[in-house]
């Protein structure tokens, strides 16, 4: 925790404790009080004894920027904490209650919202008289709307997640729910936003104190003490900076807390531009594979591509030594759990990685261009024309805010140079491509507007707008309905055939891929364990990772109830893998030698056909002696 | 085709669960309703699961959520060993609710990031104070170790060790029927396999009775002894899982089953049995819902809402023109 907040959280939180401090603790300082006059000469500068010097009737400047300190101190905490008393239970009965107690709420926080602030507290006070109680309170109710708004926002994310339904379905009452389910949950962001508040209130009650609305003199105020400055400024401008540079940093510091706060509850989103040219990985010690690549004119070629992340446990290898050669027209699926490190091959090839933490190693050719070695400039004229992606949610990569049109129009007029006429022609014509029915309506409408299935034809007609080399297809129907899945993926295979690209094929769906991949490759803690064509990988299995994943699928045509084959134990710690073969841990034929020695890459009967396993024999023995004693168990019945 | 009735629910005393006529409808907005579900009927005998199975906007997760009464559906009958839960307010709700659970698809959200294991489990018997003697054994019986598991976070475990927990939290109290919303959707094939498994061993184990919802077909057959199909908030058929697979009769079923790559069964292409996109539950189509997207669709089926109807020993079927039984063999694999 303490190194996500990183160091000026804590310099910030520092300064506010030794502000906070001074305050309470004002009385007992060696200070001279603020209202004792000639304790000094007049307007004389910073020295020992008056390390801020004194003012114009030679009174200590750092004693009344401290005594200042709890009238400015004690507004912003006690505005903050008035707020959130009436602000905070408005704002959790909004957002749990919901319906018609959420509507009246609103509308008067609405109202409350929209009255002018300022011109209100300077209306209040001017009538109700400058004190110290009024400040405070007109502060803190000027506060209570965007306490409820807050508050309620929060608990809204909220009330509506399984947990508290739950909550709900094991009988706790709604006192239960809003205090053990909601308001932990809702504490974090309200504890950013009060430091937030309070930096508002203080420098609110300083631009009162300024217009000397607030507490009246001789109580001194930050917003007071450089008000009376104002007057010595030409001789004495020491006492105008104290306490501006005291307020100054004091609101820098509440908000600087707030935010880092704030930043525990976000969660960071990597980048998916092309970054800064990763650093190169040291070169591997002896490579991996024995088999060697076919070299020569294969489209895309990846040799041995490893991906490294520099992170606080140590090196995560996400992606560590691939190699792959992908023909014009054929397909290729890359297979994985999650965290297998396949949706980071993918990003590695594209070049796709975020600048920071990231070592890259190895070749990515395209028809024999090294793309690891282009400028980023250069890339970016790769990617969207030669290489095309398509990604799980089309609504990641579709802007909500702009029509269908200008987003399927763009690439067609950045790459292709078409004038707008001809691209929105060009767009039509794509989108009817992809099977979408009345294509120049849909060009005006938003993506919201669209469904999921619909969504993603648009995705897959922005990706072949430019005519790509390869297609690469990231879990493309993960996210839609079997039978929308279904008309995708023949969409996809009849435009790779028509447009003669080649195609990677993520996804874990072992049944999706064979039916439409002619290649497979399995990874496992970020290598290659088996990789060939689909039929052989498929039905002459070398990799006991890849039977595993096979077997763990309920099938249609089995029987209900089947006992599935269960692959025990979790993928293993990129940062820390298993020594040997790192499928050993879970691996039921698993030998003291693997536990000790990773296999390398082998070539099976079938040419192309590779595996990683010491005893690639005993996979599948397992399967026969189920068959013999399912054999068996029908004899007997049949006898 | 995609229509009502209850011709295929079994006598009253027969059944743990009997729902029947089930409607839930949302606002959305210029007065304008979503129907999530109208219509719906359907029965779980004491220790049988039942799967729903359809795609999204089915109506399958809001029949779900309707059975526990949050939110309370607008009409039909929800009735648990033969008490009617949709007229329950207040306390008997909550002490009848309870004797439902529900696991959810979504692994993190189901669980309240701020709370440890132990609190997110002993959650129940606290609310009840009843003890907190099985909260362990539950930890145990999913497969974590309580004295590692207890203290810690949910963001400290991966997603298939999450639904464990989520799947203990459900059982503390000892429910009779235990709702399961596509629990597996989220996960990995490998851990999908384990905690299909520990359903299956924890319903024999405690005497379960399941409702299990989810969008693929394989899953629900292999842990179901009953399979609804849904579509558009109406039930298409209902049968036995082997049955459905080998004799499917909705138009509807056969499209789902044909969209399934690489199945091994024996039906025309996927593209042939179903077209376009399903309709917007906010004006669902005339007669059969089912008939914009249906080849074999007639006038009748825009006049006429088909009734679930028997067609064989365990098959019910709501359609007009239904796909003959036919004897085929087992499904070559």
């Amino acid at each position: 925790m303490p190194r996500r907040l990183g160091w000026g959280f804590w310099i910030s939180a520092a300064w506010i404790a030794l502000v906070l401090g001074a305050a309470l603790a004002a009385d007992l300082l060696p200070l001279p009080r603020y209202d004792e006059t000639l304790v000094g000469p007049p307007q004389a500068g910073p020295s020992l004894a008056h390390p801020f010097g004194t003012d114009g009737l030679g009174r200590d400047v750092l004693s009344r920027v401290v005594y200042g300190a709890r009238v400015s101190l004690g507004v912003g905490v006690g505005a903050v904490l008035l707020g959130l008393l009436v602000g905070a239970p408005l704002g959790v009965l909004a957002g749990y209650r919901g319906r018609a107690t959420d509507s009246v709420i609103m509308a008067f926080n609405d109202i409350a919202l929209a009255f002018p602030s300022l011109v209100f507290a300077l209306a209040v006070v001017a009538f109700a008289g400058a004190s110290l109680t009024n400040v405070l309170i007109v502060l803190g109710v000027l506060g209570v709307p965007a306490w409820t708004r807050l508050i309620r926002g929060a608990t809204l994310s909220f009330a509506g997640r399984e947990f508290v339904i739950a909550a709900r379905a094991l009988g706790a009452r709604d006192r239960r729910i809003l205090l053990r389910e909601i308001t932990p949950n809702v504490a974090v962001p309200a504890a950013s936003y009060a430091f937030i508040g309070m930096a508002i209130a203080v420098v609110a009650e300083g631009s009162l104190a300024f217009l000397g609305l607030s507490v009246q003199a001789p109580t001194p105020t930050w917003g007071g003490l450089i008000n009376e400055g104002r007057a010595v400024m030409d001789n004495a401008p020491f006492v105008v900076l104290a306490p501006s540079l005291v307020m100054f940093l004091t609101v820098l510091s509440f908000n600087v807390v707030g935010d880092r706060l704030r930043a525990l509850t976000d969660v960071r989103q990597s980048g998916l531009e092309p970054g800064r040219r990763a650093p190169a990985l040291a070169p591997a010690a002896g490579s991996r594979t024995t088999v060697v690549e076919r070299a020569g004119d294969a489209l895309l070629q990846v040799r041995d591509l490893r991906t490294h992340f520099v992170t606080g446990r140590g090196v995560v290898r996400a992606v560590d030594g691939v190699s792959f050669t992908l023909e014009r027209g054929r397909t290729l699926a890359v297979v994985g759990e999650s965290g297998s490190g396949k949706t980071v091959l993918i990003r590695s090839v594209l070049g796709l990685l975020p600048g920071a933490g990231v070592l890259r190693d190895g070749e990515v050719l395209l028809e024999g261009r090294d793309l690891t070695t282009l400028p980023p400039k250069e890339l970016r004229g790769v990617l969207g024309t030669r290489l095309a992606t398509v990604f799980q949610d089309p609504m990641t990569a579709l802007n909500p805010v702009r029509t269908v049109g200008t987003q399927v129009m763009e690439p067609l007029r950045v790459h292709l140079g078409m004038k707008r006429r001809q691209a929105r022609a060009a767009a039509a014509e794509l989108l009817s491509s992809v099977g979408i029915p009345e294509p120049a309506r849909v060009l005006r409408r938003y993506p919201h507007q669209l469904s999921g299935g619909m969504r993603q034809r648009v995705t897959i007609a922005m990706a072949l707008s430019c005519g790509p080399d390869v297609l690469f297809a990231d879990e493309p129907t993960t996210a839609l309905d079997v039978t929308i899945q279904d008309q995708v993926l023949r969409l996809i295979h009849r435009q790779r055939q028509e447009h003669d690209m080649a195609m990677v094929l993520v996804s874990h769906d072992l049944a999706v891929v064979a039916q439409w991949a002619d290649e497979v490759l399995v990874m496992y803690a970020g290598r290659v364990v088996e990789r060939g064509p689909a039929e052989a990988l498929f039905e002459r299995t070398r990799m006991p990772y890849t039977e595993a994943l096979l077997r763990a699928v309920p099938r249609l045509a089995d029987p209900a109830h089947q006992p599935l084959r269960l692959l025990g134990g979790r993928p293993p710690d990129l940062a820390n893998p298993p020594s040997g073969c790192a499928f050993s841990p879970r691996c039921p034929y698993a030998r003291e030698r693997c536990g000790t020695e990773a296999p390398p890459l082998a070539e099976a009967e079938t040419p192309g056909h590779l595996y990683a396993c010491w005893y690639p024999e005993l996979v599948g023995r397992e399967r026969e002696i189920d068959r013999e004693i399912d054999t068996e168990g029908v004899d007997t019945r049949g006898r | 085709m995609a229509g009502s009735g209850s011709a295929h629910l079994r006598a009253p005393e027969e059944v743990l669960l009997r729902v029947e006529d089930l409607v839930v409808e949302f606002p959305a907005g210029r007065g304008r309703r979503v129907h999530a579900v109208s219509g719906v009927s359907f029965d779980v005998a004491r220790g049988e699961t039942l799967g729903i199975v359809g795609e999204s906007g089915c109506g399958k997760s809001t029949a779900a959520r309707a059975l526990m009464q949050l939110p309370a559906p607008l009409g039909g009958s929800i009735r648990l060993d033969g008490v009617e839960l949709t007229g329950l307010r207040g306390e008997t709700l909550r002490r009848t609710r309870r004797r439902l659970q529900m696991i959810f698809q979504d692994p993190i959200s189901s669980l309240n990031p701020r709370r440890r294991v132990r609190d997110i489990v002993a959650e129940g018997p606290r609310v009840w104070g009843t003890g907190e003697d099985r909260v362990d054994e539950m930890l145990e019986a999913v497969g974590l170790d309580p004295a590692t598991a207890s203290d810690r976070r949910p963001h400290e475990f991966s997603g298939g060790q999450c639904q464990r927990i989520s799947i203990a939290r459900a059982l503390v109290l000892d429910p009779e029927v235990v709702i399961c919303d596509e629990p597996v959707s989220a996960l990995d094939v490998s851990v999908q396999a384990q905690i299909l498994s520990l359903l299956e061993e924890l319903k024999k184990r405690y005497g379960l009775t399941l409702v299990f919802i989810a969008h693929d077909l394989a899953v629900v057959k292999n842990i179901s002894d009953r399979v609804l199909v849904m579509y558009l908030g109406k039930t298409c058929e209902l049968a036995s899982g082997d049955t459905l697979v080998r004799r499917p009769a909705h138009p509807y079923t056969r499209a789902l089953l044909a969209s399934v790559p690489r199945s091994g069964l024996d039906l025309p292409p996927a593209d042939r049995l179903i077209s376009g996109e399903p309709p917007s539950p906010v004006t669902p189509p005339s007669g059969c819902r089912f008939r914009t997207r249906c080849p074999a669709a007639a006038p009748r089926c825009a006049a006429e809402e088909p009734l679930m109807r028997r067609i064989g020993p365990d098959q019910w079927v709501a359609c007009h023109h239904p796909q003959a039984p036919t004897q085929q063999g087992p499904p070559v694999s």
